[in-house]
C-alpha cells in the first residue's frame, strides 16, 4: 500500500522511534480492544480481600482499596479514555476541516466570523473551557466527549484552513471556478483531498492531546466518573494508600505514559515520513 | 506602527467580550440559569416550587439574561463578579489571593522554561540531524507525552515517599506569604516545566531550521560571517519572530497546566478553588476563574503582536499601510 | 598559473529516503585566468546551481563535495581550514545569488549588511565602514545612498536590492565573482541595467567573472568562454560567441535552436484559420481596471485611488487567429487575460465575444460561454489538481460541459493526449509524477478538452526550459490550427511571441503604446519603448545609451 507514493513499511519503519511508537499504540489498541474477553474480573466487581499485594496466585497485581482485581481494571483502564478522545477528535477535525476550507475558500466576512469564533475559543485555556462545560451541563461521558470535540474544534480549523489557503491561489481552483464546479465542489473535491495530510496529522497528535486532557480530567474529578476504570481516576484514588501501596498509582501512570508516547512517537515520525511538521501543530493544548 | 497597535488592541477587546458572552451562554443559559446549574435533582425533590422560585427572586435571577449578562459584565470588568450561592461572599475576595498565588508560580515557571526552551531549540535546530539533534526530539516527545499528574505524583513518591525531602502535600495557606510559597514551589514548578520547555524547544527548533536553509543565511556564509554572528545576529530574531504567537499561547496556558498541579501538591493557587467551585457548583466562581484566564490569555497574545510589531520590519510597514 | 582551477569536481546529494547518492555535478573540470568571464550555462537542475557553490566550497543541506579539487590561486581550497575558508570567502571570492529579496536579512536595515562584511575582513571601524559602505552604494548607481543604507531590504525595488548584493559582494574587491543566475528575479529592462553595471565593475577592478545562467543570450552578451553542462557534466565548451554560432553537440544545437529569437528571418507565422467575414471574435474596447482599495477608516477622509491596472486598452482578434500581448511584469497583460476570462470585473470597457457583450465575471456567463473561452496558466503544476490522476483531469471538463463520461470520455482523453505527442500511459499517473513540460501539455490537451473557440495563453512557456519551449509551442499550435481556435497570446518574450502571433500589441504600465502586425511592430517600431524591449531582448550595446534617452523622456520611471 502506498501512502504519498511511499510504501506504508517503510513510513512504520522511518525510524527506531517510530517503530516503538506504531507496536505500543498496536499493543493498547489490542488490548483495549480484547480486554472485555480476556480480564479475570469484573473491572467494577468486588472480587476479593482491599488491598491485596501483587503475586498473589488469584489476583496477579494483587487488589485496590475496596478489594477490586487491579489487572482488570488496569486493562479495561484505557477504553473509556481513548474512545471519548478519539470519537471528540474525530468529530472536531471533520466538522473542522469543512469550516476551515470553506472559510479558506470564501475569504471576507464569513471567514473573518468563522476566525473570531476560533480566537474566542482559543482564549478559554484548556481545562478552564471543560470546567464551564461540566459545571453547567453535569458530568456524563456524552457532555466530556462533546466537550473534547469543542475544545480541539478551533485548533483544528486554525491548522486546516492555514494548508487551505496556500491552495486557494493556485491555478488549478481557478481553473476549476472557470469551469463552472459550484463552490461546494470546490471545496470537496478540489481542495479538501490538498489540505488531507495535514487533517489526518492533526487527528493523530490532538487524538494523543485530547487523551491526555481526559485522563488529566478524570484525575481532578472532572471526567470520567468512578467506579469506572479509568487510568487518571486510579492514580488520584491511588494517592491515599501512595505510602504503602505506591503500584496502585505506578501502573496506571506507566500505562497512560507508554500509551501517549506511542502515539506521538508515531505520529512525529509518519509526519516526518510524509515531509509533514508536526511540531508546527503543537502549540498548546 | 502606531495604528496597527490601536487595530490589535480594539480586536482584542472584542475578542474578550465574545469570550464573556460565551462564559455567560455555556453556564448560564443553555443548561438554565445559575440556580438551575446549583440545585441537584436531591434538592429539587425536597423543595417546593415556592421555594425556588423565592431563591431565584433572592438571587436576582427573575430578570431575562441579556439584562443579567450586562449587569455581569459591567461587574466584571471592574473586578466584581457577584457573590457565591451559598455563603453570599464576594467572588473577588475568593479568587484574589489563589490568583497572586497561581501567577507567581506560572512567572516562575515562565522564567526558568523560557532560557532553557531557547537554549535546547536552537541547539538542536543548529545541529540538525546530528545525534544531539535526534536524542533532543525523542526525550521532548516523551516529556510532553507524559501527563502532569503522572511527573507530580512520581516526583512526590520519589523525593517525598521514597526519600523523604519534602513534604508529601503543601499546607500552605492562601494567604502565605509569597516567599514562604517559593520555597514549596519547587516540585510544582518542575513538574509543569519538564512538559513546557519539551513543547517550546521544539516549536523553537522548528524555526531555527527554517531560518538556518534560508537563502539570507547562505548569503551570510558565502561573504565569510562567522557562524557566531550568523547565528546570534541573522538567524535568533528572524526564527523567533514567527514563534512568539505560539509562545505567548503557549505560556498563557501555564495557567491551565497549573491546575493539574496545584491539585496534585495542594498548592494553594486558582486551580484548587476551581475544582471546589465545580463541586459546588458555585457557577459564579468557574465563571470568574475562566475570565480571568482569558483575560490573560489575550493580553499575552496582544503583546506577542506588539512584540512582532516592533521587530519584523515587513510586519510594521504592512500593517500601517491599511 | 591559472586563478581558479577546478579538476574533476563531484558533488553528490543524499537521497532522503534510501542510502544512495545522486550525482549534482559529475567530474567538472575547467579553469578561469584572472579578468577572465566565463559563462557557465545549464537547463533547470543541470548542477550549474551546485557548482557554483562548491566553488567557494560549500554545499547546501544533504550535499557533500565527494570528489576532485578546487585550486585557488594555487591553493586547493578542500583542504583548508573553515577559518581559512571564511577569509576567503567574501574578501577574495564572492558570490551574487538569484534573488535578492530572501538573500538579504530581512530584521536587518540594508547598509549595516554589508557594513558587517567590510568588518569582517577588513578591520574597519563601525564608522570607517559604513562610509565604505556609502561609497560602494554611490558605486553601483544606487541613487541617494545615504536613504538607501537607512532601508530594510523590502522597501527597496528588486533592482535597488540586486545593486546592494553587489555592492557587498564587491566590497573587498575579490579576485572572482560568482554570480548565479543574477537577474532572473527582474525586469528586462532592470536586468540590462543590472548587467551594464556588471560590465562597468569587473572592467574597473579586473575580477574574474564566473556567470550561470539558463540563458545562452546572455553568455553572449557577458562572457568570453562558456561552458554547456547537461545532467551534471560539461557537454561543450568554448568561446561563447562560436558555441553561440556553431555548437558542436547535438544538444549545444538544441539548445541554441530552441532559443525565440527576436531577430530571426522567419515570417510571420500564417493564420491559416482566417474567417472570410469581418467580424471578430474578440472585441475589447477601452478597457480599463483599477484594484480596489481597501476598506478602512483613513481612506474614507482621504480617499486614495490605485493607479490604473489596465489603462482604455482597445483590440480585436479575428477567429482563428493569434494575437500577441506582450509587456514586462507590471504591465497589465494578466490582468486583462483575467477581465477575459471573468477572473475579475472590469472597472469600465466593454468585451464583446462571437458578437454579444461577456457578462462581468464567470458568475454572469453561461456555462456554454464558459466552455467556449479557455485559459492556460503560467505555471503548470499548479494548475493541475495534485491529488487528481490526468484521466480525472482531462474528464472532468467533458462532465461538465458535454455531460460525457465513462469510455467514451477516457477515448477522448487518449485522443487529447496523442495529439499532446503524450502516452496514454500517463492516464494513470498524477501531475507530480510529469515533467514541466509534460505537465504544460496536459494542461493545454485539458484546455481544448472543452473544444474552445479562443483560447487564453497566459506566460505558458515562462515555467519551462528553453528546449521544452519550443515544442510545447509547436503542438499548441497544431492543435489550434486542426481545432480552428483563436489565441490570445500573453508573454514577456518577444521572441516567442514572434514566433506565433500575427498580430502584436505591446503593454506598458497598463497601456497599449504599440499595435499592429508582428513583423511590422518588431522590424519597424514606432514607440520608443516597444525599440527598448527589442533592444533588451537582442542584448544591444547601445541598450543602455537608449535606457538613458528613455529616462529622459520618462517612458522608463525611476524604480520606486
Amino acid at each position: 500500500m502506498l501512502v504519498n507514493d511511499k510504501p506504508l513499511l517503510s513510513i512504520v519503519t522511518h525510524s527506531p522511534a517510530t517503530t516503538i511508537g506504531v507496536t505500543l499504540v498496536t499493543l493498547h489498541l489490542l488490548n483495549a480492544i480484547f480486554a472485555p474477553l480476556l480480564i479475570p474480573y469484573g473491572s467494577t466487581q468486588l472480587a476479593g480481600m482491599p488491598l491485596i499485594a501483587p503475586g498473589h496466585p488469584d489476583f496477579l497485581l494483587g487488589t485496590d482499596v475496596i478489594g477490586r482485581d487491579f489487572l482488570s481494571r488496569l486493562m479495561m483502564g484505557g477504553r473509556t479514555s481513548i474512545t471519548v478522545a478519539m470519537i471528540g477528535v474525530m468529530g472536531a477535525v471533520i466538522i473542522g476541516t469543512f469550516f476551515a476550507v470553506s472559510a479558506a475558500h470564501f475569504g471576507g466576512y464569513y471567514d473573518d466570523v468563522v476566525m473570531r469564533i476560533v480566537d474566542t475559543k482559543l482564549s478559554i485555556p484548556g481545562i478552564l473551557f471543560v470546567a464551564l462545560f461540566v459545571v453547567g451541563f453535569g458530568r456524563s461521558v456524552t457532555v466530556l466527549t462533546i466537550v473534547v470535540g469543542l475544545s480541539y474544534f478551533p485548533g483544528a480549523v486554525r491548522t486546516i484552513r492555514a494548508q487551505a489557503l496556500t491552495q486557494v491561489p493556485l491555478a488549478y481552483v481557478k481553473a476549476a471556478r472557470l469551469r463552472g464546479e459550484s463552490a461546494l465542489s470546490v471545496i470537496i473535491r478540489e481542495l479538501t483531498p490538498n489540505v488531507i495530510e495535514v487533517v489526518v496529522v492533526e487527528f493523530a497528535i490532538r487524538t494523543s492531546s485530547a487523551i491526555l486532557i481526559v485522563s488529566a480530567l478524570s484525575f481532578l474529578g472532572l471526567g470520567i466518573s468512578p467506579p469506572t476504570a479509568d487510568w487518571g481516576l486510579m492514580v488520584s484514588e491511588g494517592v491515599n494508600q501512595i505510602y504503602e501501596a505506591p503500584w496502585l498509582i505506578l501502573l496506571p501512570a506507566v500505562f497512560i505514559s507508554t500509551l501517549v508516547v506511542g502515539l506521538n512517537f508515531a505520529s512525529d515520525g509518519i509526519a516526518n515520513a510524509l515531509g509533514l511538521d508536526a511540531a508546527r501543530g503543537l502549540g498548546g493544548h | 506602527m502606531f495604528r496597527a497597535m490601536i487595530r490589535r488592541t480594539l480586536l482584542s477587546v472584542l475578542i474578550l467580550f465574545l469570550v464573556a458572552v460565551f462564559v455567560f451562554l455555556a453556564t448560564e443559559v443553555l443548561p438554565g440559569d445559575a440556580l438551575d446549574v446549583y440545585l441537584s435533582e436531591d434538592d429539587v425533590s425536597v423543595m417546593t416550587l415556592e421555594d425556588i422560585e423565592e431563591m431565584r427572586q433572592e438571587l436576582g435571577l427573575n430578570v431575562p439574561a441579556p439584562e443579567r449578562f450586562f449587569t455581569w459584565l459591567s461587574g466584571a470588568v471592574v473586578g466584581d463578579f457577584g457573590v457565591t450561592i451559598v455563603d453570599k461572599i464576594p467572588i473577588g475576595d475568593i479568587v484574589f489571593n489563589p490568583l497572586l498565588n497561581s501567577l507567581q508560580l506560572g512567572a516562575i515557571i515562565t522564567l526558568i522554561t523560557l532560557p532553557v526552551a531557547f537554549a535546547i531549540g536552537a541547539t538542536a535546530g543548529y545541529y540538525r540531524g546530528r545525534r544531539a539533534d535526534a536524542w533532543v526530539s525523542t526525550t521532548t516527545i516523551i516529556g510532553y507525552s507524559i501527563p502532569d499528574f503522572v511527573i507530580g505524583t512520581v516526583l512526590i513518591i520519589i523525593f517525598a515517599v521514597w526519600i523523604p525531602l519534602f513534604p508529601a502535600v503543601i499546607t500552605a495557606y492562601n494567604d502565605a506569604h509569597p516567599l514562604e510559597l517559593i520555597a514549596v514551589s519547587l516540585l510544582p514548578a518542575i513538574t509543569v516545566i519538564i512538559g513546557h520547555v519539551a513543547h517550546l524547544s521544539r516549536l523553537l527548533r522548528v524555526g531555527f531550521i527554517e531560518t538556518m536553509n534560508s537563502d539570507f543565511v547562505e548569503r551570510a556564509r558565502l561573504s565569510g560571517v562567522p557562524e557566531r554572528n550568523i547565528v546570534l545576529r541573522h538567524v535568533l530574531p528572524a526564527s523567533v519572530i514567527p514563534t512568539l504567537n505560539a509562545m505567548a499561547l503557549y505560556m498563557a496556558g501555564v495557567l491551565s497546566g497549573l491546575i493539574v498541579v496545584e491539585k496534585v501538591f495542594g498548592y494553594p493557587g486558582l486551580g484548587i478553588e476551581l475544582i471546589e467551585a465545580v463541586d459546588t457548583r458555585e457557577v459564579h466562581v468557574v465563571q470568574a476563574i475562566a475570565f480571568l484566564g482569558a483575560v490573560l490569555v489575550v493580553v499575552m497574545n496582544l503583546l506577542a503582536d506588539f512584540a512582532i510589531i516592533a521587530l519584523d520590519p515587513r510586519v510594521r510597514s504592512h500593517v500601517s499601510e491599511r | 598559473m591559472a586563478l581558479l582551477d577546478v579538476r574533476n569536481l563531484q558533488v553528490a546529494y543524499r537521497n532522503p529516503s534510501s542510502d544512495d547518492q545522486t550525482m549534482a555535478v559529475d567530474g567538472v573540470s575547467f579553469a578561469v585566468e584572472r579578468g577572465e568571464t566565463l559563462g557557465i550555462v545549464g537547463e533547470s537542475g543541470c548542477g550549474k546551481s551546485t557548482l557554483a557553490r562548491a566553488l567557494m566550497a560549500y554545499c547546501r543541506p544533504g550535499g557533500e563535495i565527494v570528489g576532485g579539487e578546487v585550486l585557488f590561486d594555487g591553493t586547493d581550497i578542500f583542504g583548508l581550514k573553515d577559518e581559512q575558508i571564511r577569509a576567503l570567502r567574501g574578501s577574495r571570492m564572492a558570490m551574487v545569488p538569484q534573488d535578492p529579496l530572501t538573500s538579504l536579512t530581512y530584521h536587518m536595515k540594508v547598509g549595516p549588511q554589508v557594513d558587517e562584511i567590510l568588518r569582517i575582513h577588513q578591520e574597519l571601524d563601525a564608522k570607517g565602514a559604513r562610509l565604505h559602505t556609502l561609497k560602494l552604494f554611490a558605486g553601483t548607481n544606487l541613487p541617494e545612498p545615504e536613504k538607501i543604507y537607512h532601508r530594510y531590504p523590502h522597501e527597496n525595488s528588486g533592482g535597488q536590492r540586486q545593486r546592494v548584493v553587489i555592492a557587498g559582494a564587491l566590497a573587498c574587491e575579490p579576485d572572482l565573482l560568482i554570480l548565479d543566475e543574477p537577474t532572473t528575479a527582474l525586469d528586462t529592462t532592470t536586468e540590462m541595467q543590472v548587467l551594464k553595471l556588471v560590465k562597468e565593475l569587473r572592467d574597473r577592478m579586473g575580477t574574474a567573472l564566473i556567470y550561470i545562467t539558463h540563458d545562452l543570450t546572455l553568455t553572449d552578451y557577458m562572457c568570453e568562454n562558456v561552458l554547456v553542462m547537461l545532467n551534471g557534466k560539461v557537454v561543450e565548451r568554448g568561446q561563447s560567441s562560436s558555441v553561440f554560432s556553431a555548437p558542436q553537440t547535438d544538444y549545444g544545437k538544441a539548445l541554441v535552436a530552441a532559443i525565440p529569437r527576436v531577430d530571426a528571418k522567419i515570417a510571420t507565422p500564417a493564420q491559416p484559420n482566417k474567417a472570410k467575414d469581418g467580424a471578430p471574435l474578440l472585441k475589447v474596447e477601452h478597457l480599463s481596471f483599477r484594484y480596489p482599495s481597501r476598506w478602512s477608516v483613513s481612506a474614507l477622509f482621504n480617499p486614495v485611488e490605485e493607479p490604473l491596472a489596465v489603462d482604455d486598452v482597445s483590440f480585436e482578434l479575428p477567429r482563428g487567429e493569434t494575437l500577441g500581448l506582450v509587456g514586462e511584469s507590471g504591465s497589465g497583460k494578466s490582468t486583462i487575460a483575467n477581465i477575459i476570462v471573468g477572473l475579475s470585473a472590469p472597472t469600465s470597457g466593454a468585451i464583446t465575444f462571437d458578437g454579444a457583450a461577456l457578462g462581468a465575471t464567470d458568475r454572469h456567463r453561461s456555462p456554454e460561454l464558459k466552455r467556449r473561452i479557455q485559459i492556460i496558466f503560467q505555471d503548470p503544476l499548479s494548475s493541475l489538481n495534485p491529488r487528481r490522476r490526468i484521466e480525472s483531469i482531462l474528464t472532468r471538463p467533458q462532465e461538465i460541459f458535454f455531460g460525457v463520461t465513462g469510455k467514451a470520455a477516457r477515448d477522448r482523453a487518449v485522443e487529447l493526449l496523442e495529439d499532446m505527442e503524450l502516452s496514454a500511459d500517463l492516464l494513470k499517473r498524477f501531475p507530480r509524477q510529469l515533467s514541466g513540460g509534460q505537465q504544460q501539455r496536459v494542461a493545454i490537451a485539458r484546455a481544448f478538452a472543452a473544444s474552445p473557440d479562443l483560447i487564453l495563453c497566459d506566460e505558458i512557456t515562462s515555467a519551462l526550459d528553453v528546449s521544452v519551449q519550443a515544442h510545447v509551442l509547436r503542438l499548441l499550435r497544431g492543435i489550434q490550427i486542426k481545432t480552428g481556435a483563436a489565441c490570445l497570446f500573453i508573454s514577456h518574450d518577444l521572441g516567442v511571441v514572434k514566433q506565433v502571433a500575427g498580430e502584436t500589441v505591446v503593454l506598458r504600465k497598463g497601456r497599449a503604446v504599440e499595435a499592429g502586425h508582428t513583423s511590422g511592430v518588431f522590424d519597424n517600431p514606432s514607440h520608443d519603448y516597444t525599440r527598448l524591449l527589442l533592444a533588451a531582448a537582442l542584448r544591444q550595446e547601445n541598450y543602455a545609451d537608449l535606457v538613458e534617452q528613455a529616462s529622459r523622456t520618462e517612458i522608463v520611471g525611476n524604480e520606486p
